[in-house]
């Protein structure tokens, strides 16, 4: 099983790179560029933060984005929520059907590994690049906090990547069951599911009657403006969550395990 | 010959409301090279494919002595499959792939790997995706043989191979399986199975038609027979008395007259056809 994981991560490895450092590099870039805003910020900040719904929506009402911890909660929060939560999905979306897509299933599954192991190695392996996705953006974000000689609270950065990390992990396991039931790549739907489920919770902080149904989304207790403000997360959002990943796993096996292969 | 080294009960595989196999019951014995025909769609791959334990079915299939369907893992060790289609990771280069399913096999395959390439001359250092089928192959056979298996399962293996490098892959089957091997050929190419196999099971449209042995399956008593009568052609195949095909031929005038047994062709083509009952 460690040959497979290896040789999943060899795949994986170019598309981590470029990924990381494409949203990393986006983040840092924002990150540099709050210094020379400060003075623009300031006045913009009062004007954000009084857009009603909006302003809600994106964070833009509890947190000023005239700090820093305002500032990469709204900005860099939400391009990391998004592209973290696309590359999960993109990633986790074509781990299994590829082998079926690519016709490389009759050559691997012809050799003797059980399919248990070959989707414990890929699930592996999607962890091993979702936790190496986080820390080379956090590494970035730090790279980018050093150079404007400001940060936010380490503690809360900590917590939000860790957060970001998870609902990672969620969409993932949510793309990887529907990869198992798939034989053709079906690249567009898990891109639109990771961004159908960051419109369900921006739709959720907007219209006051989803608010309740928020913690369904995975974005619900990844949400930055939220822990950079300190507010409680709910912790249904936390269970729900905890229960979709149990189901998806458990879906990705049960289906996985029992499907004709296509040729 | 020796033991069953495959055995096939009952194997009938629908997809959906689509037939598959239907009630296939066969058996390979040690050291066999065992010919698996049929025309396309007759349900060989899926036969094949059942082996493998890449599909669910109904009925029964051991290997080795071992049911496929709870010890495919185990069975799978001492296995080589080839592929119709020898696709493989197109990224990645020759000597990766190959190292990938010895790796996989937890084996140290190098030194009969090295022999492969060199006798079907496989450039190892190639990316697959610049790759012919016909070098996908021969990457293909060098996957499958590496390991030195017990069971070969070939399907279509020689389509898109040179006829040097089919010569050479025939070459190397009769090595294993002087070895201790068997083969299980699944082919199209009918001299290739008069010249090579002992035996041979014949499918068509998800049913088995005919096993036994080459020798058996070619004995029938059909004749070809071409005659120049009243100075016209004809041909056909005659299965019947002899002394009434004399008497029917006596009544014109018979200027040329030739009997022969039919060839390997006609009569495998006669199981594939509706009419080969």
């Amino acid at each position: 099983m460690l040959t497979l994981l290896k040789h999943e991560l060899k795949q994986e490895y170019k598309s981590l790179i470029i990924w990381s450092l494409s949203v990393g590099g986006i983040g840092l870039l924002c990150i540099c560029l709050f210094t020379a805003m400060t003075d623009d910020m300031a006045s913009l900040s009062e004007s954000f933060s009084n857009m009603g719904a909006f302003s809600d929506a994106f964070g833009m009402s509890t947190l000023g984005i005239g700090t820093i911890a305002g500032f990469f909660a709204t900005e860099v929060g939400t391009v990391h929520s998004l592209g973290s939560a696309m590359y999960a999905a993109i990633t986790a979306t074509l781990i299994l059907s590829k082998e079926e897509d690519g016709h490389t299933g009759e050559f691997l599954y012809s050799l003797p590994v059980s399919r248990f192991k070959a989707v414990t190695a890929k699930l592996i392996s999607l962890l091993i690049t979702i936790t190496m996705f986080t820390v080379i953006t956090g590494i970035l974000y730090a790279i980018g906090f050093c150079v404007i000689d400001e940060a936010p609270d380490t503690g809360l950065f900590v917590r939000f990547m860790l957060s970001q990390a998870l609902m990672d992990v969620e969409i993932m396991l949510i793309c990887t069951a529907f990869s198992a039931f798939q034989k053709k790549n079906m690249l567009g739907a898990g891109l639109g599911m990771s961004l159908v489920l960051y419109a369900f919770d921006l739709m959720g902080r907007v219209i006051p009657d989803l608010k309740d149904a928020l913690f369904i989304g995975p974005f619900s207790y990844s949400n930055a403006s939220e822990i950079f403000a300190e507010k409680d997360i709910a912790g249904s959002a936390y269970v729900f969550g905890i229960a979709v990943m149990v189901g998806a796993v458990i879906l990705t096996y049960a289906k996985y395990m029992k499907k004709d292969l296509a040729s | 010959m020796g033991e069953k080294v495959l055995e096939i009960k009952n194997l009938t595989k629908h997809y959906g409301k689509h037939r598959g196999v239907e009630d296939v019951s066969f058996s390979v014995k040690e050291g066999d090279i065992f010919g698996f025909l049929g025309p396309n769609g007759a349900g060989k791959s899926t036969t094949i494919r059942s082996i493998l334990g890449f599909l669910k079915y109904e009925g029964s299939i051991s290997v080795f002595g071992m049911d496929a369907r709870y010890e495919h893992e185990k069975i799978l060790k001492d296995v080589g499959y080839m592929p119709s289609e020898a696709m493989f990771y197109p990224a990645m280069k020759v000597r990766d792939v190959v190292k990938l399913a010895a790796d996989i096999r937890g084996l140290d395959c190098s030194e009969e790997a090295g022999m492969l390439f060199e006798r079907l001359k496989v450039d190892t250092g190639r990316r697959i995706n610049e790759l012919s089928l016909g070098n996908r192959k021969k990457v293909s056979i060098v996957c499958a043989m590496q390991h030195k298996p017990k069971l070969f399962i070939f399907d279509e293996p020689t389509s898109g191979l040179d006829p040097l490098m089919q010569n050479t892959f025939f070459e190397l089957i009769e090595e294993y399986v002087t070895g201790g091997a068997t083969c299980l050929l699944s082919t199209h190419v009918l001299p290739e199975v008069k010249k090579y196999c002992k035996n041979v099971a014949i499918m068509r449209e998800g049913h088995l038609v005919g096993t036994g042995s080459v020798a058996e399956l070619m004995h029938t008593n059909s004749k070809r027979v071409a005659a120049v009568i009243d100075g016209r052609r004809e041909e056909y195949l005659y299965s019947g008395d002899m002394n009434s095909l004399i008497e029917k031929l006596s009544h014109g005038d018979v200027s040329e007259l030739t009997v022969t047994d039919p060839s390997i062709d006609e009569i495998f083509m006669g199981y594939y056809s509706e009419q080969g009952n």
